[in-house]
């Protein structure tokens, strides 16, 4: 593999892998906020306007 | 409020500018290696330089104009908003790839025209140092703390890490170590490349740019995301509380929620 091939290589590999890690931290962030609502919902806490 | 709601939407616009990026980086890299001439002097070498230049213009002068802007704008009284800091702090570790690319593909490149995989000369230290810095700004950011402290902090960070800017642009300049000056323009504005060379390089900046932009809005949104997950996190912790002792309610909100209100924590 010559050194242009290299190059080339290592910026669009690292580039395509940090592109699909930020789209996979998306989708697990998410999962994460609707997973994270349901014990609020379920708990009757007071909302924000009712507190103060 | 529903359970969905609280995603935020993912912007049509968004995905547009990633399939443009996605193209013209495509374009760019058959532009680069099979359809411009091998360079008189580097011959197939010359080819690194369609995508070294654009990636260290993405590191250096978007991702550190962001940051820097974002940063300002958030520690500005009347323009402070969470908006700018997570603006700030995506365009940073956008930025910390995009500087790691610079220093990765100059450096494949400086190994067979300077005979070194790396030298102390000014532009390269300077570009390791803004890459350190970005790291710094990085490591900062996942010590725990108040939303509103984190954002102040980060933000004088990233101003920081901005003043390495113009450190790095000028320092073919200031100091003549092996780093040659500027590959497109000189400080007189004298083109260096013509003809389909010079399109493809600039094909190469809108593709790397149109890349960054993708990025930093996917980025944005894990950080939108992650500040409600944790925003949650604490409404779960606090209504445990309240069902506990309800004489706690009325007691206030977090320091996130009154800094959203205009107010400090």
């Amino acid at each position: 593999m010559s050194y242009v091939d290299a190059g080339y290589a290592v910026a669009l590999a690292t580039l395509f892998v940090y592109a699909v890690g930020l789209v996979v931290r998306r989708r697990r962030w998410e999962r994460a906020l609707r997973a994270s609502e349901r014990p609020v919902a379920e708990t009757g806490a007071p909302s924000h306007g009712e507190r103060s | 409020m529903s359970a969905s709601s609280l995603v935020p939407p993912r912007p049509r616009w968004l995905d547009v500018v990633g399939v443009l990026g996605l193209v013209a980086t495509g374009v760019t890299v058959w532009l680069g290696l099979w359809v411009t001439p091998p360079d008189v002097v580097q011959g197939n070498l010359a080819r690194l330089l369609y995508i070294h230049p654009p990636l260290a213009t993405v590191a250096l002068y978007w991702a550190g104009g962001v940051a820097a802007g974002g940063s300002l704008l958030y520690l500005w009284p009347r323009t402070r908003s969470f908006f700018w800091d997570r603006l700030a702090a995506s365009a940073v570790e956008v930025g910390a790839v995009f500087s790691a690319l610079t220093l990765a593909t100059g450096s494949l490149w400086g190994r067979p025209v300077w005979g070194v995989w790396w030298t102390w000369d000014a532009r390269l230290t300077s570009t390791a140092l803004l890459l350190l810095l970005e790291i710094g700004y990085l490591a900062l950011r996942r010590v725990p703390a108040d939303p509103a402290v984190r954002a102040r902090r980060c933000a004088v960070a990233a101003l920081l890490v901005a003043i390495d800017v113009p450190i790095v642009h000028f320092s073919v300049q200031w100091w003549q170590t092996l780093h040659q000056g500027g590959t497109v323009l000189d400080p007189g504005f004298d083109l260096h490349v013509h003809g389909i060379m010079l399109w493809t390089l600039g094909l190469g900046f809108v593709a790397f740019s149109l890349v960054f932009v993708w990025l930093l809005g996917v980025r944005y949104q894990v950080e939108v995301l992650q500040d409600a997950v944790g925003g949650q996190e604490l409404e779960v912790s606090l209504a445990e509380r309240w069902s506990e002792d309800p004489e706690l309610v009325g007691v206030g909100g977090s320091g996130a929620e009154a800094h959203e209100r205009g107010g400090a924590p």
